[in-house]
C-alpha cells in the first residue's frame, strides 16, 4: 500500500532531525498541565458524587441543606444532620476509600503480573478471604464485625503467601504465580461452596451478603481504621513506581537494567496483599474495580505508573461512590451491594474496553 | 592523561575486559556449556559466532549476569561478577537480549529513559546528565525523530534501534547485544555495524555481539569467537579464525575463504552442499 513511500518519508525524516534536542518525555509543560487537568477533573468528579451520595436516598436531604451543614451552620434539623453526617459520610469516605486501595492493588498487580487480565484475586486473595470469613460466620453463626475482617484479612494474606511459596522454584515468575492462583482460587471457591452448603442458612445468607462487597455498615471509626492501615503501603507503592515501570518489562530486560527482580515482585506481592486485603475485609468482594480502574487510568494517563497510580485511585473511588450510590438508588428502600452493581455494570464496561483495544495491536 | 596511558596499556597488552572461566550453564540438569574458557578484549568489538543451539546466547547471558553458572566464574576487570549487587553491575555491563518486549503504549523516549534506572537513586530525579545520556543515544541510533511515538506503532527495525538506544543510554563500559541485526534491513544493519565501530574507537566500548552473518563479523569485528556445542572452536581476529577448516567445522558447510575485495577482510562463500549437488539434477527430471 502506502508502506514504503511513508517509510522513506520517516527515513528522511529521521536524518534531517536526528540532531535535534528533545526533553524526556512526560516532563514537558504541556503535557504536566494534560495531567494536572486530568487529575483535578477526577477530583471534582470525586466531589460531585460524594454530593449527590451525601444528599440523595432514601430521605433526600436539600442541597441548600447540604452546603449549610458543610459550611458548619446550624440552622439543620438533628434528623437531616443525623442522616448525613453519621450513616451517608462515613459510608460515602469508606467506598471511596476501598475504591482507592482496589484500585492501586490491581495497578501493582497487572504490573508484576505483566497479565491485563491478573486482577488482585488471582494472588488468592479474594478466595483467601472468602474462606476465612465464611468459616468464621458458619461457625460462630454471628460473629461481630471485627473478627469477620479479621478473618477475611488473614484468610487472604495466607493464601496469597500459599500462591507465592507454591510458585517458587528457585525464583518466581509471573505466569506460573496466575497459574497457581488460579488453581488455588478456584479450591477455596469449592471450600467456600461446602461451607454454604453445610452451614446454617441465616449464617450462610450473612456471608453471602458480606461476600458479596458493600459498605453498608460503615462507621467513621472504620473509615480512620483503613485509611491509617492503607496510608504507608500505598505511600510505599507509590514511591517505588519507579519500579513497577521497569519489572513489567519483563525478569531479562528489568535484571540487564539492575532490577533486583525477585525482591521487588516479592515486595509488591506484600504490598498488594496488604492493600487489597484490608479493602476486602472491611468491603467484601467488590468485583471488577480492581480490573477496571488500573485500565481506565492506563487509558487516561498513559503508560507511567507514577500517573498511572493516582489517576487509578480516583478512578476506583469514583467507580466504588457512584456503584454504591446506584445500589441505594435503584430499588430503593431495599439496597443493592456495590459489589453487585460494580459486577453487573463493570462486566460490560470491561468487555467494551477489551473490544476498543481489538484493532489496537496486531 | 592518564587516560590515554590507560588506553595505551589496554591497547598494548589486548587486556581482557569480561572473562567466562572454566564456566558451566545449564538449564535444570541439563547442560549447555562445559568447561569453556572465553575472553573479551577490552575496547574492542568482538563477534560470537556459531550455529543454533551453539549456546551463543546462553553464554551471553551468563556473561552478563542474567543467568548463575552452574560451575566457573565471570570475571569483570579481573572481579567476579557474582560479587557485585545487580544494579552495580548494570552500571558497568548493558545488555540487549532478543525479542525483548515493552509494555503497551510506552513511547521510545519511555523507553530510552529506562536506559537511566541503574544510575538512579531510590527517590532521585531526573538529571542533565540521565538527559544527556538519553539524548546521545537517540542521536546515535538515529530515534531522536522518533521519541514521543509510541513502541507498538513502529516497524522492527525502529523498534530494535529504540531498544539499542536503551541499551546505550545504560552508559555502560561493557555492551552486549544479542543477534542485534535481526529485524534490521541492509541499510540499518550497516548503520549498526558502523555504531558499533564508533562506540568502540570513539567512546572506549568494549562490545560483545551474537551474530549470523560470518561475512558481517569478519568485516566489522576485531575478534571473534567460534562456538560450537558450547565448545569454543577458535577465537581471536576474523583473518585467523576464519578458514575454510573452521567454518567446516563448526557449520558442517564446505566453503572458500577469499579476500573482501573492499575491506580486505575474510569473505567466506560457500561451496554448493553434498545434497545440493545430488538433488538439482533430479529436480530438472520432475
Amino acid at each position: 500500500m502506502t508502506q514504503p513511500s511513508a517509510r522513506q518519508a520517516a527515513r528522511k525524516a529521521g536524518t534531517l532531525f536526528r540532531k535535534k534536542p528533545r526533553p524526556r518525555p512526560g516532563s514537558g509543560a504541556a503535557d504536566r498541565l494534560r495531567f494536572s487537568i486530568l487529575c483535578l477533573t477526577l477530583a471534582l468528579l470525586l466531589a460531585a458524587l460524594f454530593a449527590a451520595s451525601l444528599a440523595l436516598g432514601d430521605v433526600p436531604v436539600s442541597w441548600r441543606a447540604l452546603a449549610a451543614m458543610l459550611g458548619g451552620g446550624s440552622d439543620v434539623s438533628p434528623d437531616a444532620r443525623m442522616i448525613v453526617v453519621d450513616l451517608r459520610l462515613p459510608r460515602v469516605l469508606l467506598g471511596a476509600l476501598v475504591g482507592m486501595a482496589l484500585a492501586i492493588a490491581g495497578t501493582i498487580s497487572i504490573a508484576i503480573m505483566r497479565n491485563p487480565l491478573a486482577e488482585p484475586g488471582v494472588l488468592g486473595i479474594n478466595g483467601g478471604a472468602a474462606v476465612g470469613a465464611m468459616v468464621v460466620i458458619v461457625v460462630l453463626r454471628d460473629p461481630p464485625v471485627f473478627l469477620l475482617q479479621a478473618s477475611g484479612f488473614f484468610g487472604a494474606l495466607a493464601l496469597a503467601a500459599a500462591v507465592y511459596l507454591l510458585s517458587w522454584r528457585g525464583g518466581t515468575a509471573s505466569l506460573r504465580i496466575v497459574l497457581i492462583g488460579v488453581g488455588l482460587s478456584a479450591l477455596t471457591g469449592a471450600v467456600t461452596s461446602l461451607l454454604a452448603a453445610t452451614g446454617d442458612l441465616a449464617a450462610v445468607q450473612r456471608a453471602m451478603i458480606w461476600l458479596a462487597g458493600s459498605v453498608y455498615d460503615a462507621s467513621l471509626l472504620k473509615v480512620e481504621r483503613l485509611l491509617s492501615w492503607l496510608i504507608l503501603p500505598a505511600a510505599l507503592t507509590l514511591a517505588l513506581a519507579r519500579e513497577l515501570d521497569l519489572i513489567a518489562f519483563g525478569d531479562g530486560t528489568a535484571k540487564s537494567l539492575g532490577q533486583p527482580v525477585e525482591r521487588v515482585r516479592a515486595l509488591m506481592i506484600l504490598l498488594c496483599t496488604v492493600i487489597s486485603g484490608a479493602a476486602v475485609a472491611v468491603s467484601g468482594l467488590i468485583g471488577f474495580v480492581g480490573l477496571l480502574a488500573p485500565h481506565i487510568a492506563r487509558r487516561l494517563a498513559g503508560p507511567v505508573h507514577l500517573r498511572i497510580l493516582p489517576v487509578a485511585a480516583l478512578v476506583g473511588a469514583c467507580l466504588v461512590t457512584a456503584a454504591d450510590l446506584l445500589g441505594r438508588l435503584v430499588i430503593a428502600p431495599a439496597q443493592v451491594p456495590a459489589g453487585i452493581v460494580t459486577g453487573l455494570l463493570g462486566a460490560p464496561f470491561f468487555i467494551y474496553l477489551l473490544w476498543g483495544r481489538r484493532h489496537g495491536r496486531g | 592523561m592518564a587516560e590515554d596511558e590507560r588506553n595505551l596499556n589496554d591497547r598494548q597488552s589486548g587486556a581482557t575486559k569480561l572473562a567466562g572461566v572454566n564456566l558451566r550453564l545449564a538449564y535444570g540438569p541439563h547442560s549447555v556449556v562445559e568447561g569453556l574458557d572465553i575472553a573479551l578484549p577490552a575496547r574492542r568489538f568482538t563477534a560470537l559466532i556459531g550455529p543454533n543451539g551453539s549456546g551463543k546466547s546462553t553464554i551471553l547471558r551468563s556473561l552478563a549476569g542474567l543467568m548463575r553458572p552452574a560451575g566457573g566464574t565471570v570475571l569483570l576487570d579481573g572481579r567476579g561478577i557474582a560479587t557485585l549487587s545487580t544494579r552495580a553491575l548494570a552500571r558497568q555491563i548493558g545488555v540487549l537480549l532478543q525479542g525483548p518486549v515493552a509494555p503497551e503504549g510506552l513511547t521510545v523516549g519511555d523507553l530510552v529513559a529506562q536506559g537511566r534506572y541503574p544510575h538512579r537513586g531510590l527517590l532521585s530525579g531526573w538529571s542533565a546528565q540521565d538527559q544527556a545520556a538519553c539524548d546521545e543515544a537517540l542521536r546515535l541510533t538515529g530515534t531522536g525523530h522518533l521519541a514521543d511515538r509510541a513502541l507498538d506503532s513502529l516497524s522492527g527495525g525502529q523498534r530494535q534501534r529504540a531498544w539499542i538506544a536503551m541499551t546505550l543510554a545504560q552508559r555502560s563500559e561493557v555492551i552486549l547485544l544479542d543477534e542485534p541485526t535481526t529485524y534490521l534491513d541492509l541499510e540499518h544493519q550497516i548503520e549498526l555495524m558502523n555504531l558499533i565501530r564508533t562506540l568502540v574507537r570513539d567512546h572506549g566500548k568494549t562490545v560483545v555481539a551474537v551474530l549470523h552473518d560470518i561475512n558481517q563479523a569478519a568485516r566489522y569485528a576485531d575478534h571473534i569467537v567460534l562456538l560450537k556445542a558450547g565448545r569454543r572452536v577458535a577465537s581471536g581476529p576474523p583473518a585467523q579464525v576464519i578458514s575454510a577448516r573452521a567454518i567446516e567445522e563448526v557449520f558442517q558447510v564446505r566453503s572458500m575463504i577469499i579476500e573482501d575485495p573492499v575491506a580486505g577482510t575474510p569473505l567466506c562463500i560457500p561451496l554448493a552442499h553434498e545434497s545440493e549437488r545430488d538433488r538439482r539434477p533430479s529436480q530438472r527430471e520432475t
